[in-house]
């Protein structure tokens, strides 16, 4: 297709809307807007919601929605600009985003966009003449596990194949609409390869609570005291100390506090929370309204990411059932005063919002910017109340504690880590999916256990997280050795760890929220210099660069983006050198071009092809 | 207090500093860019780290409140490997062209550079280059220069209210915009160019005009509207280059409003810099002594009940005291300082000033607005106002034109008798205002400039006296002028003595041809066409209206080439500075006045500066407290009787176009086209 048409077919789509088109433009804004109410703080929701209807954000509707919500444009745009997902320029019918993530381009993502690309004649990041569609890549879609995947108008599709492909190309083609395409296509798989407390627990919706409920809010943070739960995001703060900060601090009684839940999985290489919402929805519900219970909240959000989609009717459905069983609202299993009821948010393609900060920003529809901290969420959190953010995980877990105890859940597990933790196993092994395994087990357990042979290494905690080699199998699972937010990513021996750690560069400095200093630059910087290694320019000098950067981005970053953004190429350089030192042409200089390759032209030029037409490694 | 210890030295500081606020007591000198003490926190530059005992890694010290024992170190390697780190960082994508930067030897990235700067740059990598912006006729942009510190943002968002800049894009693709790349409609965007830390924004009229280490500064006092901000003026030779803030806490903080700083080039355009006489219709140079001469062959002693004095907005006290004593040597009462009719009176302090001081409204819980539009008549106070609003203490109502003040407010209407209701206890909000601890309200000059001002003034009165706004330690009355000579020429009682004529009757006698002889002293808002026959002497600094109709032109100085008296809206005594001269043969306006006094064979008992300001004193004893503002005592004023049902509006329908100065100013003219010539009109808006 030529190439030049594509910006006249943008310009065509940006054209002077029609009255119509501009009726029906106020329509949608208005019909959102009096769903939410003109609150500020839905701005977000709004905004994805009226992209839903008309596949992209008008000017004009940024305007409107600005007008009616009585705050700036500047901001609604500003939010606009900083969502992936949001976006003021037509994207065409049907967008396409192929998950980029290493695990999906190992099982040939990049593939498999080339292809569709192909078969819909077009460029990946353009729209098609028509208007029809545009394909792109996007950040990990938490699918490690049955990759290649891709986001259709927002909604998944996994296990790619050339069939799969083929067949979406041409329903594109035809312009079906997503309702019309094979419900089949969207099937999205557990993989649940293995089970304990957590995955294995029986619990009725409501058990937890009624056993709670009976001996009371202190009895439930004394259980949670005893359990030694640990946050499942990452960081590992114990639960029972961010409730006891929550519930202790001051709060405007008519407001209350509030519980989030994190479910903003966008850790390259996790997707455990996407099934404990599929199969244990329950249960992170549950698990809300005890935390609600524990430090009196009357508001809970559930933050889901944006590549989840997909779940927000059947989360929606929970929820409502819930509602209906006296679990949510007001005065909960009868109990008066205990008034608790659960929105979900949507996020829209921001990996930092899953910092807590940032999705508290998020959640006040605003841009995913982490906060400065004093004051902590604990006391200061969304809109100002105190707010508990607990992970998925943390969450479901509550539940087992409030009906089995916190002792029993603490004699699971290690002494600092206690109970069980949910893997996200993807990669070279025979069997992907959802593990769960005792905090304490080794690596090589969990390698035997999916059936990983010939690894050279485990990518534990996603991006963020730590490169492990061979020799540190033997390490444990836990807080206190390796701890993890639930990815684990193994490469054998035929993979580029080189290709690993700049697939995770690139991903953090798309995803820098570009608001400090050392991550803004430092991010992107990291990526060029990754590329120049890639590229074959490399040399000794330029890992001494990188690792000074490292250190800067480590030290001076706002917040866990910036200063986790090195880790990658950290552990690489320590533990993976020779995927690194292979590229280089030269080991001790840093040429700025190759000269020999410099000279080809003259070459050709004047015919010759001898040794003196040559400049040899050596001699530069 | 919690303690704490800074580079081995301890401090008691109040709970809630932050680290760098800490330091800065100490004397201790924390690097910033994002950081400012008037802008909420960002924490985003990461310039300021330091380390801190117990903490893993260094803590922006902007962002880090304080605690107990802490201890902090400001000078280690670990600091000063981080803070360089990072100022490589910023320097990587600046475009380092500070041999063309206006910004250049005024430049906080420059500055630092010299401490944590490297001498070589270990990156050849390509730099990014952001498209420039529109900000507008007054701000230039050089948005690759910007190192995403937001200061330009929270001024926008929190101070000015013009929330219509921000963040677009994320990581590295983060820019700073206006909305849709329009102009920022803000009366105060000069500002933006003062916070900038780098030359990404940069004065756009001044630009590549001037080196920053060519301009000699004098601090002054600002003349272009009533509140007396104080002002740096920056002059290269004889030519005004550009005007800064200064700080001053009591009035504009460390703000100024863009006619008070980019009217500036209108100083040196029309400007009245030879005597004219008219001569055959036609206003023709000439020398002084000629000028003189023709005017004392006109003035006779004989026309005392027929000549008359009317003081423009720019009249500095000496000047006005000159002529006020010329006045009473020629035997005439016809004199008046209120151009636009206002119906304020003399001799009650307490009647005409802001009482509540300009940073008292800080304290003020209840606000009534009268007949004013604060935003276009004293921005830099308006800021004022809605800082306070945004605590969420401050309620305010109008009475008045219904536009967008950069905070909420009840609209009551326009009609001047819901004065008459809340004074009698009838309409709601009079509960608000009594309900409140320090209750204020602001008449503005469209209050009282109005055939039935006197009466609107009594009702405001009455508002005060029956809301509980006049106490011990609160005065909530307040008069917000728009004229920087009023305050003083009404404490000199530049008003029509016994049997006097105000403007309006000195205009129409002129009409009439009831008036021989009429002195404008810089009076050029009134109406010039009806003057009639009258023999009109002009004494000022611009050809501006009056000039035009008047039959001896004497060139006086403008408020930046005298050392000159002026009292702000509070009743604020201050002094401007002489930076320039009066261009050509102009003279200090007070001059012009002895001068003419002794043409006319009544020659002033006063030569000297210092004469002319013992004078003020003996005149008015509150000339002789500079810097300060005495609690004026209360009283009754103002008349009874029913009120118009006129809407009450703002007397100032264009920012942009106020006086002689604005109106010869390109710069002006430039914004007046870009913003629109009415901004009253503009809507009310519902920014937070």
């Amino acid at each position: 297709m030529p190439d030049s048409q594509t910006p006249n077919s943008q310009q065509s789509a940006l054209r002077e809307p029609t009255a119509e088109q501009r009726r029906h433009w106020r329509l949608v804004v208005e019909g959102v807007i009096a769903k939410h109410g003109a609150r500020p703080e839905q701005l977000l929701q709004i905004l994805i919601e009226i992209q839903e209807e008309l596949s992209w954000l008008p000017l004009k509707v940024v305007t409107d929605v600005a007008e009616r919500l009585s705050i700036s444009r500047a901001r609604v745009e500003g939010v606009v600009g900083f969502y992936s997902f949001l976006h003021t320029r037509p994207n065409g019918r049907f967008r396409v985003l192929f998950s980029n993530n290493i695990i999906d381009r190992m099982l040939g993502s990049q593939t498999m966009m080339d292809e569709m690309c192909r078969k819909l004649w077009l460029q990946p990041g353009k729209m098609s003449e028509d208007g029809l569609v545009s394909i792109g890549p996007t950040s990990c879609t938490g699918m490690g596990d049955q990759g290649p995947a891709l986001l259709v108008n927002g909604m998944t599709i996994t296990k790619l194949t050339h069939q799969r492909v083929n067949l979406i190309s041409e329903l594109i083609r035809k312009d079906t609409p997503l309702a019309q395409w094979p419900q089949d296509l969207f099937a999205v798989d557990d993989n649940i390869q293995r089970k304990d407390i957590l995955l294995n627990s029986a619990l009725k919706p409501g058990d937890a609570l009624r056993a709670a409920l009976a001996n009371g809010p202190d009895a439930l943070m004394e259980e949670m005291k005893k359990s030694k739960l640990r946050g499942r995001g990452g960081a590992g703060f114990t639960t029972a100390q961010k409730w006891d900060f929550c519930r202790q601090a001051p709060v405007d009684e008519a407001l209350g506090r509030v519980v989030v839940c994190n479910a903003d999985e966008g850790e390259p290489g996790t997707f455990k929370d996407r099934v404990l919402l599929t199969r244990y929805a329950d249960l992170v519900f549950e698990g809300m309204t005890l935390a609600a219970y524990a430090i009196g909240a009357k508001k809970g959000f559930l933050y889901l990411r944006g590549e989840y989609r997909y779940l927000l009717a059947p989360l929606q459905e929970v929820l409502s059932a819930r509602r209906a069983q006296g679990l949510l609202g007001a005065s909960i299993l009868s109990q008066t005063g205990f008034d608790f009821d659960i929105e979900i948010h949507m996020g829209a393609g921001a990996y930092v919002c899953g910092e807590e900060t940032a999705l508290l920003e998020s959640l006040e529809g605003k841009r995913g910017t982490p906060r400065i901290r004093p004051p902590f969420p604990v006391t200061h959190g969304y809109l100002g109340r105190p707010t508990s953010v607990n992970n998925v995980e943390t969450l479901a877990s509550a539940c087992l504690i409030a009906t089995q105890g916190g002792d029993a859940f603490a004699k699971i597990g290690t002494a600092q880590s206690s109970g069980t933790k949910l893997l996200s196993i993807s990669g070279d092994c025979a069997q992907p999916g959802i593990y769960e395994f005792p905090f304490g087990a080794t690596i090589a357990e969990v390698l035997e256990a999916c059936g990983a042979t010939d690894v050279q290494a485990v990518q534990m905690g996603g991006a963020s997280g730590v490169t492990l080699a061979p020799s540190e199998f033997s390490r444990k699972m836990a807080f206190e050795d390796v701890p993890t937010a639930g990815a684990f990513m193994i490469f054998d021996s035929g993979r580029d760890m080189f290709e690993v750690a700049s697939n995770f560069v690139h991903f953090f400095a798309h995803e820098s929220c570009g608001f400090c200093t050392p991550c803004r630059v430092g991010t992107s910087l990291l990526t060029g210099y990754l590329d120049k290694l890639s590229n074959g320019y490399g040399s000794k000098p330029d890992l001494a660069e990188i690792d000074t950067l490292n250190r800067v981005l480590k030290s001076t970053s706002h917040c866990g983006l910036g200063q986790a953004a090195a880790n990658p190429i950290l552990d690489g350089l320590k533990k993976f050198r020779p995927a690194y030192e292979k590229r280089m042409l030269h080991q001790d200089f840093e040429p700025a071009f190759n000269l020999d390759a410099a000279l080809e032209r003259a070459r050709q030029i004047t015919g010759r092809d001898d040794a003196g037409a040559h400049i040899l490694e050596e001699q530069a | 207090m919690p303690k704490l210890t800074i580079d081995g030295r301890e401090i008691e500081v109040e709970a809630g500093t932050t680290i760098i606020q800490a330091a800065e007591l100490l004397g201790i000198e924390i690097p910033r860019f994002c950081y400012h003490e008037r802008l909420a926190i960002a924490g985003n530059c990461r310039m300021c780290l330091v380390e801190v005992e117990k903490m893993p890694k260094p803590v922006a010290s902007c962002a880090m409140p304080i605690n107990e024992g802490m201890v902090v170190k400001t000078n280690t390697p670990t600091v000063k490997n981080a803070r360089q780190g990072v100022m490589e960082f910023l320097l990587l994508n600046h475009p380092l062209d500070c041999p063309i930067c206006d910004q250049g030897g005024e430049c906080d990235l420059q500055d630092q550079a010299m401490a944590y700067g490297k001498d070589h740059s270990r990156c050849d990598e390509q730099k990014r280059a952001v498209d420039k912006k529109n900000f507008g006729p007054l701000i230039e942009t050089a948005m690759t220069r910007c190192i995403q510190c937001t200061r330009c943002v929270r001024f926008a968002n929190e101070i000015a209210g013009a929330p219509e800049l921000g963040a677009l894009g994320r990581g590295e693709h983060m820019e700073i915009t206006t909305y849709l790349n329009q102009a920022l409609d803000s009366e105060l965007s000069g500002n933006l160019i003062d916070l900038c830390p780098v030359g990404a924004l940069t004065n756009k009229p001044a630009s590549f005009t001037y080196r920053s280490w060519e301009l000699k500064s004098t601090e002054s006092v600002d003349a272009m509207d009533a509140l007396g901000s104080a002002i740096r003026i920056d002059t290269r030779g004889n030519q005004v280059i550009r005007i800064l803030p200064r700080v001053n806490d009591d009035v504009n903080e460390e703000w100024l409003s863009d006619r008070s700083r980019f009217a500036c080039d209108g100083l040196s355009l029309q400007r009245l810099d030879k005597p004219y006489v008219r001569r055959d219709g036609k206003l023709a140079a000439t020398t002084w002594s000629d000028a003189l001469s023709v005017l004392a062959a006109k003035v006779k002693s004989s026309m005392t009940g027929r000549m008359a004095f009317i003081a423009g907005d720019h009249s500095d006290a000496e000047t006005l005291v000159a002529a006020k004593d010329l006045a009473a040597a020629m035997g005439t009462t016809h004199l008046d300082c209120r151009q636009d009719g206002a119906a304020l009176e003399a001799g009650l302090r307490a009647s005409y000033l802001f009482n509540s001081t300009i940073a008292g409204i800080e304290h003020a819980d209840a606000l009534l607005i009268v007949g004013s539009n604060p935003r276009i008549e004293a921005a830099v106070f308006n800021a004022r106002v809605r800082k306070r609003w945004l605590t969420g203490k401050l309620k305010v109502a109008v009475i008045g034109p219904k536009v967008d003040l950069t905070y909420k407010y009840e609209w009551l209407g326009d009609n001047p008798s819901i004065l008459a209701d809340i004074a009698a206890g009838t309409h709601p909000f009079a509960a608000t205002l009594k309900a409140a601890a320090n209750p204020a309200l602001i008449l503005g000059q469209g209050a009282v400039a109005r055939t039935d001002g006197s009466a609107v003034l009594g009702l405001a009165r009455k508002v005060a006296d029956t809301t509980g706004m006049v106490k011990d330690g609160w005065n909530g009355f307040n008069v917000l002028h728009t004229a920087a000579s009023r305050v003083g020429a009404l404490d000199l009682g530049f008003v029509p003595g016994t049997g006097g004529k105000n403007v309006a009757e000195i205009v129409a006698a002129a009409g009439k041809g009831e008036l021989d002889v009429l002195f404008l002293l810089g009076a050029d808002e009134i109406d010039i066409s009806g003057l009639g026959s009258t023999f009109v002497v002009y004494i000022g600094s611009h050809g501006d209206f009056g000039a035009h109709r008047a039959d001896v032109v004497l060139p006086g100085a403008a408020y930046t080439e005298k050392n000159a008296t002026f009292v702000n809206t509070e009743g604020r005594v201050q002094r401007t500075r002489l930076a320039t001269f009066p261009p050509g043969e102009a003279k200090e306006d007070w001059k012009v006045v002895a001068a003419v006094a002794e043409a006319l064979g009544k020659a002033l008992p006063y030569t000297t500066l210092s004469q002319v300001r013992e004078r003020l004193s003996a005149v008015n004893p509150v000339f002789a407290q500079i810097d300060m503002v005495a609690p004026a005592s209360w009283g009754t004023f103002g008349q009874d009787g029913s009120v118009l049902p006129q809407p009450l509006t703002s007397t100032i329908k264009t920012f942009y176009a106020v006086d002689p100065i604005s109106r010869s100013s390109k710069t002006m003219a430039q914004c007046q086209a870009a913003f629109g010539e009415d901004q009253c009109q503009r809507k009310t808006g519902t920014h937070g």
